[in-house]
C-alpha cells in the first residue's frame, strides 16, 4: 500500500491523535500561510463559486435539484489538482491544504456550536431523537450481503461496519492489525470516501430532500455523519430546502456531529463491529463468492 | 510518549503564530465570499470570523496543552455552546457578529481546501476498482438515510410538529 495517507498511530490506538499529528506535521514544518499560490487559488475559486451562485434545476413542479457554490469549489479544487496545465497546485499544495483543512474544521465546528448553544433548550427537548439516530448509522451493515455478493471476504467486515472515516479506521486497525483484510477494507472505504464522499453526499441529500418527505430536524440530525467535510456538504442543501429554520438545522447538525464523535465511536466498538462479525460468520458460508483480491483483479 | 515530545513543541510561539496566520487567511477568504454571496457587511463579518477563529484557537491549544486525550473538535464545540448559552453575558455580542457569517460561506471555502487536498488520493482511488466504489457509495447512503429515518420515527413518535 502506498504510504502517503497511512498516518494511523496503531500502537496504542489513540484515536483523536490522527487529526492532531496530521495537522501539526503540515503546519509546523511548512509555514503554510506562506503558500500564497494555494490561498490565492482558493480565493479565486470561492469568488467564482459565489458569483455563479446557487442553481436550481426544476424536475417537476414541486421538486427541484439545487446545486450550490460549495459543489463548485470542491470540484474545481479537485480539478485544479488533477488538470496538468495548472502548474502551481501540486502535491505539496495538496498536503498543505489537507493540513490547513484540519484547522479550518474548527471554525466550522465553532459556528455550529454557537447555533447549538443558542438553541440548547430545543436540543434537550429533542434529546431522544438526537441520541437514538446515532443507532441509525448501524444501517451500514445492510450493505454487508452486497459486499459478499461482489466477492469480498473479510474485507467486507472493515468496509461495512461504519462509514469508514478517520476514527473508524483507527478502531478497525487497532482491533485487527494493520495488514489484516479487515483493515484493507476500511482503508478502501476511507480513500474512496475521501475522493467521492463529499460530492456524493451532497447529491444524495439533494435527492433525498426532493423525494423522501422526512422531518426537517431528522435531515439536520442525519447530516452529522462523523466526517466534517461530509457534514458540511450535507448541511448546505438542507438549509436551502427549509428556509426559516437555519438556526435549528445548524444546531441539530452541529450537535449530532458532536455526538458522532463522542458516542458514535463507542457504538462502532461495542455494537457495530461485533454485530458485523457475527452476521459475516453466519452469512459468508451461505452467499460468499469465490475469493478474489479485488484491488488487483478488476482493471 | 512520542506524542508528548511532539506536543511540547506544538505549543511554541511558532506553532500558534502559524495557526493564527492561517486562520486570518481563512477568515479573509470567507468574508470575501460572504460579501459576494450574501451581501453581509464586511466589517461585522470579519469580527464574527475573528470570534470563531478565537474559539478554534482555544480548542486547538487545549487539545495539545491539557493532559487529556480529547479531540479539539470536542473542546471547540463545548466552548462555542457554553459562550452562546442564552443566559451567558457573552451570548448577545457573540450571536450578533457570528450571525453575520453564513455557515455556507464557511463551508464553501472549507470545501475548496478539501477539494485540493483530496486530489492527492486520486491515484490510490483509481486503483481500487468499481466493486469497492459501489460498496462505499452504499455505505455512505445507508449511514445517512439510516440515521435520518430513525430520527424521523422518533420525532413523529414524540409528536414534534414539523
Amino acid at each position: 500500500m502506498p504510504g502517503e495517507w497511512i498516518f494511523i498511530p496503531d500502537k496504542d490506538g489513540q484515536i483523536e491523535h490522527i487529526y492532531r499529528e496530521k495537522t501539526d506535521k503540515r503546519i509546523l514544518k511548512k509555514n503554510p500561510w506562506r503558500d500564497l499560490r494555494l490561498h490565492g487559488t482558493v480565493l479565486v475559486l470561492v469568488v467564482i463559486a459565489e458569483l455563479i451562485g446557487t442553481i436550481r434545476i426544476p424536475i417537476t413542479k414541486d421538486v427541484a435539484i439545487t446545486i450550490m457554490p460549495l459543489i463548485y469549489t470542491i470540484i474545481l479544487g479537485l480539478a485544479f489538482y488533477l488538470v496538468k496545465p495548472i502548474k502551481w497546485i501540486h502535491r505539496k499544495q495538496a498536503r498543505i491544504a489537507e493540513g490547513a483543512m484540519m484547522l479550518f474544521i474548527g471554525v466550522l465546528i465553532a459556528k455550529l456550536a454557537v447555533s447549538s448553544g443558542q438553541s440548547i433548550s430545543l436540543i434537550f427537548e429533542m434529546g431522544p431523537a438526537l441520541i437514538l439516530q446515532e443507532l441509525g448509522h448501524l444501517a451500514t451493515i445492510l450493505v454487508l450481503p452486497i459486499a459478499l455478493l461482489l466477492g469480498f471476504k473479510k474485507e467486507a467486515i472493515g468496509m461495512t461496519n461504519s462509514i469508514g472515516r478517520e476514527p473508524n479506521v483507527a478502531v478497525v486497525v487497532d482491533k485487527y492489525g494493520f495488514n489484516s483484510p479487515e483493515s484493507r477494507g476500511v482503508f478502501a472505504i476511507f480513500i474512496i470516501g475521501t475522493v467521492i464522499g463529499t460530492i456524493f453526499i451532497s447529491f444524495l441529500v439533494t435527492f433525498s430532500l426532493s423525494f423522501i418527505p422526512l422531518h426537517p430536524y431528522a435531515y439536520a440530525m442525519a447530516s452529522g455523519v462523523g466526517s466534517a467535510s461530509m457534514n458540511a456538504a450535507a448541511i448546505g442543501p438542507t438549509l436551502a430546502a427549509f428556509p426559516g429554520l437555519e438556526t435549528q438545522i445548524e444546531a441539530f447538525a452541529g450537535f449530532s456531529n458532536l455526538l458522532s464523535f463522542c458516542v458514535g465511536i463507542y457504538i462502532v466498538i461495542f455494537i457495530a463491529l461485533p454485530l458485523t462479525e457475527k452476521i459475516y460468520n453466519w452469512l459468508e458460508p451461505k452467499i460468499g463468492r469465490e475469493a478474489l483480491v479485488p484491488e488487483k483483479e478488476d482493471e | 510518549m512520542v506524542d508528548f515530545i511532539d506536543g511540547a513543541e506544538n505549543v511554541s510561539v511558532h506553532g500558534i503564530f502559524n495557526w493564527i496566520l492561517l486562520l486570518a487567511i481563512f477568515s479573509i477568504i470567507t468574508v470575501v465570499g460572504n460579501y459576494i454571496g450574501y451581501k453581509h457587511p464586511i466589517a461585522d463579518s470579519l469580527v464574527g470570523m475573528a470570534m470563531l477563529s478565537l474559539i478554534t484557537l482555544c480548542g486547538v491549544w487545549m487539545e495539545r496543552e491539557l493532559p487529556f486525550n480529547i479531540s479539539s473538535i470536542i473542546y471547540i464545540s463545548v466552548i462555542g455552546i457554553v459562550l452562546a448559552f442564552p443566559s451567558m453575558p457573552t451570548s448577545g455580542v457573540l450571536l450578533h457578529y457570528v450571525s453575520q457569517v453564513e455557515l455556507l460561506s464557511i463551508v464553501t471555502v472549507f470545501l475548496a481546501y478539501v477539494g485540493i487536498g483530496m486530489g492527492k488520493s486520486w491515484n490510490e482511488f483509481k486503483s481500487l476498482g468499481w466493486r469497492a466504489i459501489i460498496v462505499t457509495v452504499l455505505v455512505i447512503a445507508s449511514t445517512y438515510l439510516g440515521s435520518a429515518v430513525v430520527a424521523h420515527i422518533i420525532l413523529v413518535m414524540t409528536g414534534v410538529p414539523v
